[in-house]
Order: C-alpha cells, then sequence, then structure tokens
C-alpha cells in the first residue's frame, strides 16, 4: 500500500505539546500543590453551584463552561477560562458574582486575575452536582439484570417496519412475518443465522415486540444464549434448577441470541434441550440466531442440533448496494437528518463490511457534518472523511491474489493454475477466482486469463460453486477469511 | 435609535458580519448582530467567541441607540431589497422596524446588555504590522492551504506568525506538506503567534476591492485586523509551534526548472489515474539529459506518462500525493518554478524560480 510518511512524527508532537508552558506549569502544581489543589477544586465547585442559580442557563453554560481556579496565591485568585473573549465578558459582566460567591465560600483574596488556558481540562465541570443534590443512585437503577424472568429482555426500537427488506433478507424477512402472524406453527423453530452486523437481533427483537403488540398477553423471553446460562448456573447454585426450567416452559415465546456460545457448556445445552423439547411439543415459537448453522457450531449435540434446524435455516445476507442505500436513507429519515444522495451513496459504495459497520460510518459522517459545519457531501469531497479503512482495502495485484491463495493451499501459482483436477488443486483454484471476483470485482473473462482456466464459464462455475459451498461448509468460509487476511495484511 | 442608509452599504456590512452568527454556540444572543449608533457612528458586531466581525457603516443621519437583532434574517431581508433604496431602521421598545420605500418589516430584537462584550487590543504593548492588502490575502492564500484541520492538532489548525532575520513569516502545515511565506521584511519586533486558519478565512473573505492596507495588531492571547471599515478581532491558539524551519531540507541535489503551466497540465492528466489508489500517488523522475517525467498507474484503468523537457544534471526520482502538488503549484505564481530533491525519501522543494520568498515542501510517499 502507498501510505503518505508524516512530515513531523508523533513523538515530536507529543514533545512539544508536552513542553507547552501552561501544561508544564499545571502539571507541577499538582504534584507540589495537590492538597491545595484539592481544596481550591471543591471552592470553585461551590462558587458555581452558586452563580449556576443565579443567571440563566444559557449564560452559565456558555461563560462558565470550562473554567477553572489555576491557583489562590497571595490574595490573588487566577481564574483558568477558554479564550480573551471570555476573559473580557466575564471580567466586565460577571466579575461582581464571582467575587461575592468566592467571598462567601470563605476565600480572602484583594484581586481576581483570568488567565487563557486552551488546552487546560476544567477541574470541574459545571454540570456537576453538588454533595446535597446527589441522590442515591440505587434507587434508579432497576435490577435489569437481576433476572431473565423480570423482564422480556425486548428492546422496542426494533421493529419490523424499520428492517429493511432487500434481496439479502427477503426470506428470512418474510418467514418472519408469517411467524407474527401464526407464531409455533410453520417456522417453528426459526433459526436464523448471518454473519455479524447484519440484522440478526433486529429481526428477532422485531419480531418478539410484534408479536407482544398484537397479543399483549404473551408470555415472550429473548435472551443471548451467555445470559441463559449464567442465570442456569445461578439458579442451581440456589438450588432452584427446577424452578428455573419450569419458568422457561411457561413461555410462548422464546427468543435465543448468539446461539454458537453454547460451545462447552454441557448441562446448559442438556438444560436448553429440555426447554426446546417442552416448548415444542406445546407449540409454542422458538426463535433462534447464530453465526452458523447448528451442525457447524462445535460440540452441539446432534440430536439439538438436527431439531434446531428442521423448519429451515434461513440466512442473512451482505445488502447489496440499493439496499445499502435503502438501509441509509431510512436511518437518516429517522434521524431527520439532511444528507444527499450522492454521500449516500459513497458510503454505501465503500463500507462493504456489514450494515452495522455501514450505520456507524454513517453516523460519524452525520457527527462530524454537525461539528464541521459542512453537509455530509461537502466532508466527503474534501477528502475530511476517511470511510473505514478496513473495508475499503484492495489487493494491489492479481499475482498478489494468485500467490497467496496458492501458499495457504500450499501449492505454487503454477500448480493451481494448472489444467489439474485433483481435488484440492481444484478448490484452490476455485478460491481464487472467487477472491478475485468479489475482492478485485474483475470480469470473469480477465479471471479465466489470469488463473488459465479455458474460459469465462469455468470461472463463473467455480465461482457460483464456491458461493454455494460457503453456505454449508463453514471450514471454507474460515479458510477464505483466513486468506483474506493474509492478502490484506 | 434611528440609522438612515444606503440599501448597497448595509447588505454588504451585514453579509459580512452574519458569516459568523452561526449559533453554534449554547448562547442564543450569539445569532443576533450588535448594531450600536453612537455619535452618529454606527458599527454591526457579531462574535462566536473564538472571533468578532465589527463593521463600521458610513450613514446619511442617525440617533444614537443599541440593540441585537438575528442577523441572518435581517441580512437577507436587507439583501433582498431593491439595490439603491433608502433604508430607515427605527427601534422602539427591542423591536426594530426597516422601511425601505413601499417595503417594510419589523423584526423582534433583544437587549443588548446579554451581547457580549469584545476584549480589546491593549495598544500599548501590541505588535502591529501593516502591509499591502493584496500581498497579505495572496500570503495567506499560499499558506492556508497547508494547514490542518484535525482538530486533535491544535497548533497545525492555525498559521505561524514569526520573525526571524527581521521578516515576518507564516507558516502552515499538516504533517505531510508545508508551506512558508515571507511576508514582511526589515520588521522591527519579535513575534511568535499562531491565528487560527478559520479566523483569516473571515478575514479573506471581508476583503474587497476598495480597501489598500492591513493593519494587523497582535497582543499575548489576541489579534486584530483592520481593514477599510472592518475590524476582525480573534483568539490565537494557545500552543507551541513545531520547529518548522528544521524540516525544510537543504541539500538538494537535484534542481529542476519546469515551466509552472505545463506542470500542472501534466499532474492533472496524471492525477486522473491517480484518483483511484489510495493516496492519488504519482511518480516524478528526472532523466539525463533532459526529461522530466510523471507517471501514474491504475491497474484497473491503464496508465499515463507525460513528459517535459527541462535540464537534468541528477537523475532521481520521486513518488507525491498528485492533489497536494497540484494543491502547490496552483498556489506558486511565477511562469517557471525550481524543483528540489534529493532522493525518494526526503521532501520535494518548491519555489518559484529566482525567489526565495515562498517555500512549500511536499512529503513524498513511500511504497
Amino acid at each position: 500500500m502507498w501510505k503518505n510518511t508524516p512530515l513531523i512524527s508523533q513523538k515530536y508532537i507529543t514533545q512539544y505539546f508536552n513542553s507547552n508552558k501552561t501544561c508544564g506549569k499545571l502539571h507541577q502544581k499538582v504534584i507540589y500543590y495537590f492538597e491545595k489543589e484539592v481544596t481550591v477544586y471543591n471552592v470553585w465547585k461551590n462558587v458555581l453551584a452558586e452563580i449556576e442559580q443565579k443567571i440563566s442557563a444559557a449564560n452559565f453554560s456558555t461563560w462558565f463552561q470550562d473554567t477553572s481556579i489555576v491557583s489562590i496565591e497571595d490574595g490573588v485568585v487566577i481564574i483558568g477560562v477558554k479564550n480573551s473573549f471570555y476573559v473580557k465578558q466575564l471580567r466586565s459582566k460577571f466579575l461582581n458574582l464571582i467575587s461575592d460567591s468566592l467571598s462567601k465560600n470563605g476565600v480572602e483574596f484583594n484581586e481576581i486575575e483570568f488567565e487563557v488556558q486552551t488546552k487546560t481540562k476544567s477541574k470541574v465541570r459545571p454540570r456537576e452536582v453538588t454533595a446535597s443534590e446527589v441522590t442515591p443512585i440505587k434507587k434508579h437503577i432497576k435490577p435489569i439484570k437481576n433476572s431473565l424472568l423480570s423482564s422480556n429482555g425486548l428492546n422496542s426500537k426494533y421493529t419490523l417496519d424499520n428492517f429493511i427488506v432487500g434481496s439479502n433478507n427477503d426470506l428470512a424477512a418474510s418467514a418472519a412475518k408469517s411467524i407474527v402472524d401464526a407464531p409455533g406453527t410453520r417456522y417453528n423453530p426459526f433459526f436464523l443465522y448471518g454473519g455479524p452486523g447484519l440484522g440478526k437481533t433486529h429481526l428477532v427483537q422485531a419480531i418478539g415486540n410484534e408479536l407482544l403488540r398484537r397479543n399483549p398477553d404473551f408470555k415472550i423471553l429473548y435472551t443471548p444464549i451467555a445470559d441463559f446460562y449464567s442465570d442456569f448456573i445461578n439458579s442451581v447454585l440456589k438450588g432452584k434448577g427446577n424452578e428455573f426450567s419450569q419458568k422457561f416452559r411457561t413461555l410462548d415465546c422464546l427468543i435465543i441470541d448468539d446461539f454458537q456460545f453454547i460451545v462447552g457448556k454441557e448441562k446448559s445445552q442438556e438444560e436448553f434441550f429440555n426447554i426446546f423439547n417442552a416448548l415444542y411439543q406445546l407449540n409454542k415459537q422458538i426463535i433462534i440466531t447464530s453465526d452458523r448453522l447448528p451442525n457447524q457450531i462445535k460440540s452441539v449435540d446432534e440430536r439439538l442440533a438436527s431439531r434446531l434446524a428442521m423448519a429451515g435455516a434461513f440466512d442473512l445476507q451482505l445488502p447489496k448496494f440499493e439496499d445499502k442505500c435503502a438501509i441509509l436513507r431510512s436511518k437518516a429519515d429517522l434521524m431527520g437528518a439532511k444528507i444527499e444522495d450522492e454521500a449516500i451513496e459513497y458510503i454505501a459504495e465503500n463500507v462493504n463490511t456489514n450494515i452495522r459497520d455501514l450505520e456507524g460510518e454513517f453516523s460519524t459522517i452525520l457527527l462530524m457534518s454537525d461539528v464541521r459545519g459542512l453537509t455530509p457531501l461537502e466532508l466527503i469531497n474534501k477528502g475530511a472523511v476517511n470511510v473505514s479503512h478496513t473495508s475499503k482495502l484492495r489487493p494491489t495485484s492479481t499475482k498478489q491474489v494468485i500467490e497467496k491463495v496458492a501458499k495457504y493451499y500450499q501449492l505454487t501459482p503454477e500448480e493451481m493454475c494448472s489444467k489439474s483436477r485433483v481435488a484440492n488443486i481444484k478448490t484452490a483454484r476455485q478460491v481464487a477466482m472467487y477472491i478475485l471476483s468479489k475482492e478485485m470485482s474483475m470480469s470473469t473473462t480477465k479471471i479465466a486469463a489470469e488463473v488459465g482456466v479455458k474460459d469465462h464459464t469455468t470461472v463463473m462455475h467455480g465461482i457460483k460453486k464456491i458461493e454455494q459451498d460457503l453456505k454449508l461448509n463453514f471450514a471454507l468460509r474460515d479458510q477464505i477469511d483466513e486468506i483474506k487476511e493474509k492478502i490484506y495484511g | 435609535m434611528e440609522i438612515e442608509v444606503s440599501q448597497s452599504k448595509l447588505a454588504k456590512a451585514l453579509n459580512n458580519v452574519s458569516r459568523i452568527a452561526t449559533g453554534k454556540v449554547t448562547l442564543p444572543v450569539l445569532n443576533n448582530v450588535l448594531i450600536r449608533v453612537e455619535k452618529n457612528k454606527v458599527s454591526l458586531v457579531t462574535t462566536n467567541l473564538d472571533m468578532a466581525i465589527v463593521d463600521f457603516l458610513p450613514v446619511s443621519d442617525s440617533k444614537d441607540g443599541v440593540i441585537t437583532v438575528p442577523a441572518k434574517l435581517l441580512a437577507e431581508f436587507i439583501s433582498n431589497l431593491p439595490r439603491n433604496e433608502k433604508i430607515k431602521i427605527t427601534v422602539k421598545d427591542y423591536k426594530i422596524t426597516v422601511t425601505a420605500g413601499k417595503y417594510s418589516s419589523s423584526i423582534n430584537g433583544t437587549s443588548a446588555d446579554d451581547f457580549p462584550e469584545l476584549p480589546e487590543i491593549n495598544e500599548k504593548n501590541a505588535v502591529i504590522f501593516k502591509m499591502g492588502i493584496d500581498e497579505f490575502k495572496n500570503g495567506i492564500n499560499q499558506v492556508a492551504i497547508a494547514s490542518s484541520s484535525d482538530l486533535t492538532r491544535p497548533a497545525l489548525t492555525g498559521v505561524y506568525f514569526n520573525t526571524y532575520d527581521k521578516t515576518l513569516a507564516i507558516a502552515a502545515t499538516d504533517g505531510y506538506r508545508l508551506a512558508e511565506k515571507k511576508l514582511v521584511k526589515n520588521v522591527q519586533s519579535d513575534i511568535s503567534v499562531i491565528v487560527p486558519t478559520s479566523s483569516l478565512q473571515e478575514v479573506l473573505r471581508s476583503i474587497d476591492d476598495s480597501m489598500e492596507e492591513i493593519e494587523i495588531s497582535f497582543n499575548d492571547d489576541l489579534v486584530r485586523f483592520r481593514l477599510g471599515e472592518v475590524e476582525i478581532i480573534s483568539k490565537l491558539i494557545d500552543a507551541s509551534y513545531p520547529d518548522y524551519k528544521r524540516l525544510i531540507p537543504k541539500d538538494n541535489n537535484i534542481k529542476l526548472d519546469v515551466d509552472r503551466e505545463e506542470l500542472i497540465r501534466v499532474t492533472k492528466l496524471a492525477a486522473l489515474f491517480a484518483r483511484r489508489s489510495a493516496s492519488g500517488s504519482i511518480v516524478c523522475e528526472a532523466k539525463k539529459p533532459d526529461v522530466f517525467s510523471v507517471r501514474s498507474v491504475a491497474s484497473e484503468l491503464g496508465e499515463n506518462d507525460s513528459t517535459i523537457e527541462t535540464k537534468v544534471e541528477e537523475e532521481g526520482k520521486i513518488s507525491l500525493n498528485s492533489r497536494f502538488l497540484s494543491d502547490a503549484l496552483n498556489v506558486l505564481d511565477a511562469k517557471t518554478i525550481t524543483l528540489e530533491f534529493a532522493n525518494s525519501v526526503s521532501p520535494i522543494v518548491l519555489k518559484n524560480k529566482n525567489s526565495d520568498d515562498y517555500t512549500h515542501i511536499i512529503m513524498p510517499l513511500n511504497s
């Protein structure tokens, strides 16, 4: 990759920031006058609390936001402020207020000075509440995780309406709709799988919410598998194992997220298997998500694996360009944010990992545009944003890709690109075609020339083969991920 | 309060001051423009607490008073009135009434008490420079492009005004390129301050054709620009600037004189093919006896190779970011420019031929 060498090394930057005079001075103070600092800190905190009562909130947050006491020495109080505009205003409009307040808090002084302190972190945030106002925290926090059964674990922000349906997830979405119409019948259990950040949690949460909306009496529980077994263990420790499973068995709908983490939890697996069977017998809806198919989750009991997928497994795939645009547009509308179509297209084009990254990048750009006062498109055109470094990477040459793939399968590039029909060589060749097509967006004709096969139809077949295998063969998926890592690494 | 003034003058002044009244700050009164009339002198003031713009307005008649009104609204109303219309502004109970022929509107204002007082330059210990407005404008334009927008390195978001060898120089760098301009020679006082680039841009925007001279006054933490009827006050960036002079390479064995227009064209051509690569990299190469070539490759698109004829005494090769190169070429102004570099890892220096006033250096890209 091409990389710009910085003119000034980071080390140098750090040095000159550290050498900055105000910082240095403050640093010293903290060491030598630590006790004094604490008193000063408290005094200023009280002064601010008092001033806040006396002036408007807008005035207070504008003028007193990053203020601090720098020192109180020889009858001179030095107050640190952001810049000279603040010095002038505080001196001319608020000096009396400050001096009254200081005297009330027992500070003896003859003079108040102001000092510009750009890089000083204020020692007191004005919003900080004083001791008397602090309400006991415990009262406010509901014991959410106290027990799984005290809440249903659903987050109402996930709805079917804001789940964007595209060619990547239409099957799963229509299955979800039919579950909502008739829970516990056709798609039971509903097994949903796909990579991280593609909307599994969103979809299953949406099903739960919609079920609850239509049948307010439904007992629904959404839980990540990790919480399931930690609660299970707790119940067993307290000798309430039976109670635990009994509570689960009364549910109308059970949603288990991230089922792949069940790995190695044999006792939990057994408990889950029992609950699963009980619910299934009673035609209760069971919904499970995972990042892979049941039979590919290591150490999952065969009986369980076959049951999990018996009503079919639905996958969520990476969204296509149009889908990504639709997702971003709807998110923008939801947030009431203004963003140009070109900017959306730019983001959609450049983020190829998953929907979570897509939305993350999108929010970053909106935030930056807010902060900088530019529209998202201007921001992008100015090059001020660099959309997701990881997803933008491209291998530099086809040769490199072929070499890396060959090396991974312990072949020489010549061997791999030969006419050999030996199984492992053939697979390697097809993986190379797949990567060249997906990662470098090369045409099939070009790929045919690169890997030395007859024509583009062979390449098309190869890519299709790998695509199909990927759905079922997780070893292959891991292999391809590893190869990609090597290429981009 | 009462003002009588021509539409064109008022519109110009309001448009100038209302740019920074953006209300990004929590204090609502900062969206407003302060209008103050004192002994037949009218001033319009806005501030965003990092800087302030004051515009003194020549008026035909006035009565004393002071008020603040939403700046954007007033500016837009006034600019849409017919040109050369005589405008009359009157104020009663914090309501400002604007009448111009058949048009009239009244806008709710607020008391001037909430409007922050502006810091003032302490004339006694101020360092003051005066220069022609064109030199200033040109100098800032040449340098400010190299400043950074990365707020985590505040020093680099400004332009560094410093004096050495009795010269006032301005410099900016974003860590990948650096520009320095020697602005005023034979100065008496010493200075070393960083002025925010955003404030300088506002100064440039306030410049109009009628202005001839600019006066810049520095205090410890404040700078004031006076140009024509406009006064701009800005904070300074409180940080220390890297010792940039160290970064300008001195011993470059490869020296080339190139026609600027021609190099701009060649760079544009090469940039077409470089756009796809992450950093827009183009490769410049000097070959004996007389070839300077610029090349770029985009594996999917194809490649580009252009040559310029010039005398070459030492051979060498360097990869550059095409955008940085064209930025630099666009602000250089001589017909012929000088390129100097030593090897592919140390920076390239660009100057106008036979002039040391302006220096632009760009770090090479390494593969």
